[in-house]
């Protein structure tokens, strides 16, 4: 097919998905979705390989074909029949953690199957032993909240009721949980139904043809990308500092990049044994934490479809923190495991691309989650709450500033939202200055919730990172500031981490701390790595952060001797 | 993986000792087991046994090092 129609079918293709996106944010209930857009929509083949995607959350791009294809296993495409709706969430079966939950509809043209339109979102709310899925000392998956096989949600385009009963009985709101699951089935309709439209424009044959000439082009696009890339064995670790259980040890993402030609193999082989706590990733985690990685360090141009995952190999060596095994619990590896999978393999290939890597990013999205009873309404009330971090360093540019983790392009929810639809009241949220690391170029800046408690109690739990093991710095460039979570208690005049506050074992995982009213906690975001020497800074530069205040008056002449006269 | 009789449940999760992935019994015909170990194919097998040589051989020299 000529360039000309494989690029017009992709950006139809790509459009399709924003607006299965669009459909999905403006119709469901809660903020996860309607706020932070922790969702991802795409079109697969009827192999389940991505043929298209929409840029929302890369922790779910890569994962996408891995869970399509795991479903076709145990439902295959001769079972599928039009109007039928599958749904799936199980993270022993290509599934990136509990809450992430996977529809796909199959899109027949005059009775043929030509590929299915598919939505992943996180469900903020899925049963288990906290409010809001994120439970820092679940010990096994069974914690963590129901799990969904492969099933059909709809059967030739009617509710199976029995699915629905089964799924809605096991969760706290599930009033909520059936306003997300049906934006979710209605972004899939229309992602069906838009894909029909497109088949019988441009022709069933042609269509194939295109899209098998769609993901060769990304292949070859990609393996040009690798060649450039010099052959060698690149190796870097990282360590994790807790799991919430085993309070005080720590676990290792071992990478081995193995770069031969057109090709790259990620080998996680030497990574920890898999902890008892929740941090353990799942092997679609793993798989899309090694595509998002590539992706960073190469042309972003490249069309994102199964084409262009051809040439990387991803070997995740079973019952490892990067492959749990049953029962294991996961919750914590698709949000916290992901992006330090991603900083190990860029700090493996920043020998090789140094031009294309960045010093370790905040690595966490903060995971605050809460839940509990209106004390107004009368209604149980969930939240998902994500912050931003600091992103580490370049060699071109400084770090972005309080943005998600680079495997979540997810949004904070806005204050005015937060406090319209939670009982906090947001006292402050602001940068925390010389939480960047400084660099040549330096890294991005943390920052600073802090909020009151309004309701009579607030159940809360938090996965999140960093309030041991600082960001690394890159060629020289010094690590970025730590994270924090403090608590102060009504009359109280200091603030305590939740060890202190509540005996809890982990500072950054815990589950199930009740906030009274007028409790106040304290959410500090960690900040990233710089890069190269912070002495080869640029004085404007400094100059130019002291005056916005990113970097203090001694912070930049302790780091950067730079006196202001 | 190892379905129960009845397909309803799954008794025994089986994975490629080397590359993770699922194998599901009775239809990955690439699968194989050396040594008791289960791999879904000849190459995750051909890896395992080049990596095993390969960080032998760089601990035999880490080891020479060392002494030296």
């Amino acid at each position: 097919m000529d360039p000309v129609s494989v690029n017009i079918l992709e950006s139809t293709m790509v459009s399709i998905c924003r607006e299965m996106g669009i459909v999905l944010m403006k119709t469901a209930y809660s903020t996860i979705f309607s706020e932070a857009n922790d969702f991802t929509c795409g079109l697969a083949n009827m192999d389940g390989d991505l043929i298209a995607v929409a840029d929302y959350c890369p922790s779910q791009i890569g994962g996408l074909p891995l869970l399509v294809k795991s479903c076709l296993r145990e439902i295959p495409v001769s079972e599928i029949e039009p109007g039928d709706i599958i749904l799936h969430n199980d993270p022993y079966r290509g599934g990136l953690h509990t809450p992430e939950h996977t529809f796909f509809k199959p899109i027949f043209v005059q009775h043929e199957l030509m590929g299915f339109a598919v939505a992943i979102g996180h469900v903020q709310e899925v049963g288990g032993m906290v409010p809001g899925g994120f439970c820092g000392e679940a010990t096994e998956i069974f914690h963590e909240g129901i799990r969904v096989p492969p099933v059909k949600i709809k059967k030739r385009g009617k509710d199976n009721v029995e699915v629905w009963k089964l799924l809605l009985a096991n969760v706290r709101t599930p009033r909520t949980n059936f306003g997300d699951l049906s934006a979710l089935i209605a972004a899939v309709d229309l992602g069906e139904f838009r894909t029909v439209q497109t088949i019988e424009k441009y022709g069933k044959a042609s269509f194939a043809e295109t899209v098998k000439d769609l993901l060769d082009y990304s292949e070859r696009r990609m393996r040009a990308e690798l060649r450039a890339i010099p052959d060698g064995i690149y190796r870097f670790k990282d360590d994790i500092e807790s799991d919430g259980v085993d309070e005080g040890r720590t676990y290792v993402i071992e990478v081995e990049a193995h770069k031969l030609g057109d090709e790259i193999i990620i080998d996680y082989y030497g990574s920890s044994a898999q902890a008892k706590g929740p941090i353990n990733a799942t092997l679609g985690v793993a798989t899309s934490a090694a595509y998002n990685a590539v992706l960073h360090m190469t042309d972003p141009s490249i069309p994102r479809n199964s084409g262009c995952f051809r040439p990387i190999r991803v070997l995740a060596p079973p019952g490892t923190i990067v492959n749990v095994d049953y029962p294991g619990p996961e919750v914590g590896g698709n949000t916290e495991t992901h992006p330090r999978i991603v900083g190990t393999i860029l700090g493996a290939m920043a020998d090789a691309v140094p031009n294309r890597t960045m010093a370790a990013e905040g690595g966490t999205h903060s995971n605050f989650v809460f839940g509990g009873v209106d004390a107004d309404t009368g209604d149980y009330f969930i939240c998902y709450d994500i912050a931003g971090v600091g992103w580490g360093g370049r060699s071109f540019a400084d770090g972005n500033d309080g943005v998600d983790s680079i495997n979540g392009n997810c949004r904070p929810t806005p204050i005015e939202v937060f406090e319209t639809r939670f009982p906090w009241r947001v006292e402050f949220l602001a940068f925390d200055i010389d939480s960047g690391g400084p660099g040549k170029f330096r890294g991005g800046v943390g920052y600073t919730k802090q909020m009151v408690c309004l309701n009579d109690e607030v159940t809360c739990s938090q996965m999140t990172d960093r309030h041991r093991f600082a960001p690394w710095g890159l060629n020289g460039g010094k690590p970025g500031g730590l994270g924090a979570t403090l608590i102060l208690k009504s009359g109280s005049e200091t603030w305590q981490n939740v060890r202190e506050a509540f005996g809890k074992k982990s500072t950054s995982r815990y589950s199930n701390i009740i906030m009274k009213k007028c409790d106040r906690i304290r959410l500090v975001s960690p900040g990233g790595g710089g890069f190269g020497d912070p002495k080869d800074r640029d004085r404007s530069l400094v100059l130019n952060d002291v005056v916005q205040g990113y970097v203090s008056p001694a912070a930049a002449e302790r780091e950067y001797g730079f006196k202001d006269k | 993986m190892k379905f129960s009789e009845n397909g309803l449940y799954i008794e025994r999760y089986i994975k490629c000792a080397t590359c993770g992935i699922l194998i599901y019994e009775n239809c990955d015909q690439k699968a194989l087991t050396v040594e008791n170990v289960t791999y879904c194919s000849r190459w995750c097998v051909d890896w395992k046994n080049a990596r095993d040589a390969r960080r032998s051989v760089s601990s035999q020299k880490e080891g020479r090092l060392r002494r030296s």
